[in-house]
């Protein structure tokens, strides 16, 4: 036992030290000046309209970064010697605020370095992340590239998905970074028009002249004085030719600075509209160009900006005078909110972050499985069932990480649990994990344990891989059809629950197949426990078909209620109906005799192709009414699992053979033995 | 099902007839047949749209077509259904031996035939289309979405027509391209020749190089050309030739290339026929959509659309409209997703808006899927029945299974 728990200790060093020895990348910054926590937590507090709802900067911060690193958090070494790690917040305060400085942090990820070269920056390793100053070398390059496939995707998609347009992959990654390098140079230059002529990026398409008005013209004060101009107008005036007086090209110079300003102040919605039935919040962009156009708009519109300089001001200052101006900031942006109705469960969301409850159920899940794997060593004794306990205890703790999860995820959207594809991955898991469990409850062979703690930790990876290659905020708004809380906590509740008993069908019978097949090698016969299996997946398929065709009938009558029909072979339906049909196969087969207990473990896992099947395959094939599930670039890692499918349904085929092939003997021998006890005629 | 085959093999061609369709392989062989047909119909979709892979695969008696280059030959969804529904009457409700703990499985099975019959009511005897209405405007008439006829019409002064000679849907869409077909009426003082029908089809200048090299008739500088069919059917624009052929001696034969894009595509636009004169009476030509009428009127008072702030998503669609009925007071009543309207056997859905590329300011229209479905609500009572058959039967299972796992566990520890 000693020896077997020496073996199993280094193996965990070794994974968790091979994890910590990864090179941390060094930036070209003499040091880094960490922001005071105070200020942290102000600033990811503070609200903003994104994706048509109102959230913490905290959220948006967190999926920015997600987008453009692939991480959500950000680790580098400067000059001194020094390593730092970024959270996303501190990140955004970096681009919003020191913008010199989150030019130099290595943020882009760049799978293939082969783009890299294609727009003339010198490629690092195969793939890393590179700061906007190493990109920059190239960046009228990647500009010129990123519109020619932006302009071939949009032939894709307006040609019903013509091959010729489809992009490579070089291609999309180039239209990628192009799309993130253009997002960060927008945040970036967000608060240019508060700084004075410190422009921080796109300096050099400026003339000289105005760069030296920058340095002196306050675009606020301005606006002040202006006569009243629509967009149009703005347009139309910095278009016209100088006619050579010096006060008109002067006036031209400041109306063309004042366009760039609010075109780079466009996208980061941080001020509550003016009237109460306006729901959409303004960026400092719609604010100046809101002043510009309405005298009678103006003072409120200069409030607002006045706000904003006095906030990007104080940022230049010290630490307490930078947190004093953002506490003034959130109040008077909360208090409007509030007036309004909006952001209400804002701190919620900071919360359902900061708690990291996906990542923590994941870990308790992997720890779980550590511990059941100790209990392996000594089956059956006090040590493995004490082990087997507490392996037990992990996964519920697991489970209800992940509940409280869904629960706050759903209370901030006031909506039940499931509104989109990132809500199942999370919710099948939960139910998984609990049908796990109530296995164990009833059989307490540590089987059910099992297939909870499996399912937990392949769910919660699934959830992580998922947003991170969505990198979009998960709390999404819905689409017409979707707004109703009644049938999303009927129909798509019931069908996941579905979808999960499909999956620990499969599980089940992987187990059961796996087992058998190294049993059988071991030259091993465990029966009973093999039967009981049996009984357990046939319980659970039958647990399926329940959930799976109330859930399928349902949806058909929410169809007949939204789209005036109750069945239409969309994908999605027929995804939910191949389930349920398999189901029968496996029940009516089994009644006539075809599916014996082999035959039950096989088809579960076929089961679990199905649900997997339905579950991702229709949403990537693109067809149908259910657009709002559609997501792309999920196939390799479901033929990945596909394939791990097979290998199991493979060796059910080769147990099979092995089961008649010792049938077959069994029946020669014995009836060998009946020819030698007869009596010989002659 | 049949809980036991007991059936024996010795009385007659009935007899054998009555096991092979109550046999639980029969269910199993048909059960796996529809699941593979279900994803081939489902993966054909891709190429060909969700109307045609419904009528090869769902709709059929036979599959025989290709999915990539994989080759598909297959029962069809249509006749599986039927041998299912067959199978499932005989054995699960008549052959079945009738006791308490089978009665959860008597009582699901009522229910799925329940559905199957209310799927074959609906494929048989229902109806749909769609209602499109700017606000102010009032129809009774539903347009199909994807059946086009020939109409013929002697025109007024107004250009307004009171009667029209109809060339039915069906009927004309069974013209194929190369074939022709001539009819004739009392109503009208010429024979028609329709030729050339092709379900989308394109009318293209012969200056255009690739009508100036097609093989296909010339009319006044122009060509029909056929085009791939569009993946979804309602997207197709169909097109035809048509000759009008006087019946008495006299008078010129007129030739014309009909084609849908004449027919409006906004409710606010009017159709467009082909106006052609035949002794001193005009007369138009037109494909039009097949077209019926409900038993009352229609107006849309307001069409309200919400998107989500600051973004393109449409957050809520709904219509406010009065229902207008002859000798009947006037109904003002809501239409939105999820909540349509039911009434006379009609049921009006909010379906979609347009124009394309609307913004909100803009004037808009309402579109209304409009469905007239004898088994509207049977799917409902089917679930019912379904959920409580199956309740019944998977709570006696779970205590079966718990009873004897914990049966086993004490075997285990004594």
């Amino acid at each position: 036992m000693k020896l077997k728990l020496a073996l199993l200790l280094p193996l965990i060093a070794g994974i968790t030290g091979l994890a910590s020895a990864r090179e941390v990348p060094q930036v070209d910054l003499e040091s880094y000046e960490p922001w005071d926590p105070q200020i942290v937590e102000t600033f990811e507090n503070l609200l903003m309209q994104e994706s048509g709802r109102v959230k913490p900067v905290y959220s948006y911060s967190r999926f920015t970064l997600l987008q453009f690193s692939g991480k959500t958090s950000l680790s580098f070494g400067t000059k001194d010697g020094v390593t730092h790690k970024l959270h996303y917040s501190e990140w955004m305060l970096d681009v919003l605020f020191r913008g010199d400085v989150a030019k130099s942090l290595p943020v882009f990820v760049v799978d293939d370095s082969a783009a890299i070269v294609q727009i003339g920056v010198s490629p690092k390793a195969k793939r890393d992340r590179y700061s906007y100053s190493e990109i920059v070398e190239g960046r009228s390059k990647l500009a010129e590239l990123s519109a020619q496939y932006a302009e071939k995707q949009r032939k894709y998609l307006d040609s019903e998905k013509d091959r010729q347009y489809e992009l490579g992959r070089i291609e999309g990654m180039i239209l990628t970074l192009g799309r993130n390098i253009s997002a960060f140079e927008y945040l970036v230059g967000q608060f240019s028009f508060a700084r004075k002529g410190e422009l921080l990026v796109n300096e050099n398409i400026l003339p000289q002249e105005m760069v030296q008005l920058a340095a002196t013209l306050d675009p606020v004060e301005m606006m002040d004085r202006m006569p009243e101009m629509s967009m149009q107008q703005l347009m139309q005036a910095i278009q016209q030719p100088d006619n050579g007086s010096e006060d008109a090209r002067m006036f031209t110079s400041a109306l063309r600075l004042f366009f760039f300003y609010a075109n780079s102040a466009r996208g980061l919605n941080l001020i509550p509209p003016q009237e109460a039935d306006n729901e959409v919040w303004l960026s400092a962009s719609d604010a100046m160009l809101t002043g510009l156009e309405s005298k009678e708009a103006r003072p409120w519109a200069i409030e607002q900006l006045k706000g904003v300089q006095a906030l990007v001001q104080a940022s230049t200052q010290d630490t307490e005078t930078f947190n004093a101006a953002l506490i003034e900031f959130s109040d008077n942006q909360r208090a409007q909110a509030e007036a309004r109705g909006e952001g209400k469960h804002a701190s919620l969301e900071v919360q359902l972050y900061r708690g990291k409850y996906f990542t923590n159920a994941l870990v308790m899940f992997i720890l779980g499985f550590i511990i059941m794997a100790i209990s392996w060593f000594s089956p059956g004794s006090k040590f493995g069932r004490i082990m087997l306990l507490i392996a037990g205890i992990f996964a519920a703790i697991g489970l209800i990480l992940d509940i409280y999860g869904i629960t706050l995820r759903s209370i901030i959207r006031d909506r039940p649990p499931i509104t989109n594809l990132y809500d199942t991955v999370i919710f099948i898991t939960g139910t998984a994990v609990l049908l796990g469990l109530l296995i164990e409850y009833f059989t307490r062979l540590g089987v059910g344990t099992l297939i909870a703690i499996v399912s937990g930790m392949l769910g919660m990876f699934l959830s992580i891989k998922y947003e991170a290659k969505e990198a979009t905020d998960t709390i999404t708004q819905l689409v017409a059809v979707l707004d109703t809380n009644f049938w999303l906590a009927t129909h798509v509740t019931i069908i996941n629950i579905g979808y999960a008993a499909g999956l620990v069908s499969a599980l089940i019978g992987m187990l059961y197949l796996g087992g058998r097949f190294i049993l059988n090698l071991a030259g091993n016969d465990a029966k009973d426990f093999f039967k009981l299996l049996t009984r357990m997946n046939y319980g659970v398929v039958c647990f399926c078909l329940f959930f799976s065709l109330v859930g399928t009938v349902l949806g058909g009558i929410w169809a007949n209620y939204s789209w005036g029909r109750f069945w239409g072979w969309d994908p999605k339906e027929n995804g939910a109906l191949m389930i349920c049909l398999w189901t029968l196969v496996m029940l009516h087969g089994r009644m006539a005799g075809w599916i014996r207990d082999l035959g039950i473990h096989m088809n579960g896992i076929m089961l679990g192709i199905i649900v997997t099947f339905s579950w991702w395959g229709v949403n990537n094939l693109e067809v149908g009414l259910h657009s709002y599930g559609f997501t792309e670039g999920v196939m390799p890692a479901l033929y990945k699992s596909w394939g791990i499918m097979g290998i199991f349904i493979l060796m059910g085929i080769w147990l099979f053979i092995d089961e008649r092939g010792k049938k077959a003997a069994k029946k020669a021998e014995r009836e060998a033995k009946k020819v030698e006890t007869q009596p010989d005629p002659a | 099902m049949a809980q036991e085959e007991t059936a024996k093999t010795n009385g007659g061609p009935l007899k054998a007839f009555y096991k092979f369709f109550t046999s639980f392989k029969l269910a199993t062989i048909v059960l796996i047949l529809m699941t593979i047909v279900t994803l081939f119909g489902t993966l054909a979709q891709v190429e060909k749209g969700l109307f045609a892979a419904k009528e090869i695969y769902f709709h059929s008696i036979w599959i025989v077509d290709k999915v990539g280059n994989f080759p598909v030959f297959l029962p069809g969804g249509g006749l599986l259904m039927v041998i299912l529904f067959i199978n499932m009457s005989l054995g699960a409700i008549v052959k079945v031996r009738k006791r308490w703990k089978g009665a959860g499985m008597l009582i699901s099975h009522i229910g799925m035939l329940m559905l199957f019959a209310g799927a074959f009511v609906t494929w048989g005897l229902g109806t749909d289309g769609y209602m499109a209405l700017y606000p102010g405007m009032k129809s009774d008439r539903v347009e199909s979405y994807r059946k086009w006829q020939l109409e013929v019409m002697p025109l007024n002064e107004d250009a307004t027509a009171n009667e029209v000679w109809i060339l039915p849907s069906d009927e004309l869409s069974s013209i194929g391209y190369g074939e022709q077909r001539s009819y004739t009426t009392d109503e009208l003082p010429f024979e028609i020749t329709v030729s050339d029908y092709a379900p989308n089809a394109m009318p293209t200048p012969i200056s255009a190089p690739v009508a100036a090299s097609a093989e296909a008739r010339e009319i006044d500088g122009f060509k029909l050309l056929p085009q791939q069919k569009a993946k979804e059917a309602a997207a197709n624009i169909p097109g035809c030739y048509v000759d009008f052929k006087p019946k008495s001696a006299e008078g010129e034969e007129i030739g014309a290339i009909l084609s849908a894009y004449s027919f409006r595509f906004d409710p606010g636009e009017k159709p467009m026929p082909f106006v052609f004169e035949y002794d001193g009476q005009k007369y138009g030509a037109l494909l039009a959509k097949k077209s019926w009428h409900v038993p009352f009127e229609v107006q849309l008072d307001e069409f309200i659309f919400d998107r989500h702030p600051g973004i393109s998503m449409a957050r809520n669609y709904e219509s406010r409209v009065t229902r207008l009925e002859t000798d009947k007071e006037e109904k003002p009543l809501e239409i939105k997703m999820n909540e349509p309207m039911r009434y006379a056997g009609y049921t009006f859905f909010q379906e979609s808006f347009g124009p394309a590329g609307s913004q909100p300011g803009d004037r808009m229209y309402s579109q209304f899927a409009v469905a007239n479905n004898p088994a509207d609500q049977w799917p409902l009572w089917s679930l019912v029945v379904t959920t409580i058959g199956l309740g019944i039967h998977f709570v006696i299972m779970l205590v079966d299974f718990i009873v004897r796992s914990r049966k086993q566990r004490t075997q285990a520890a004594s």
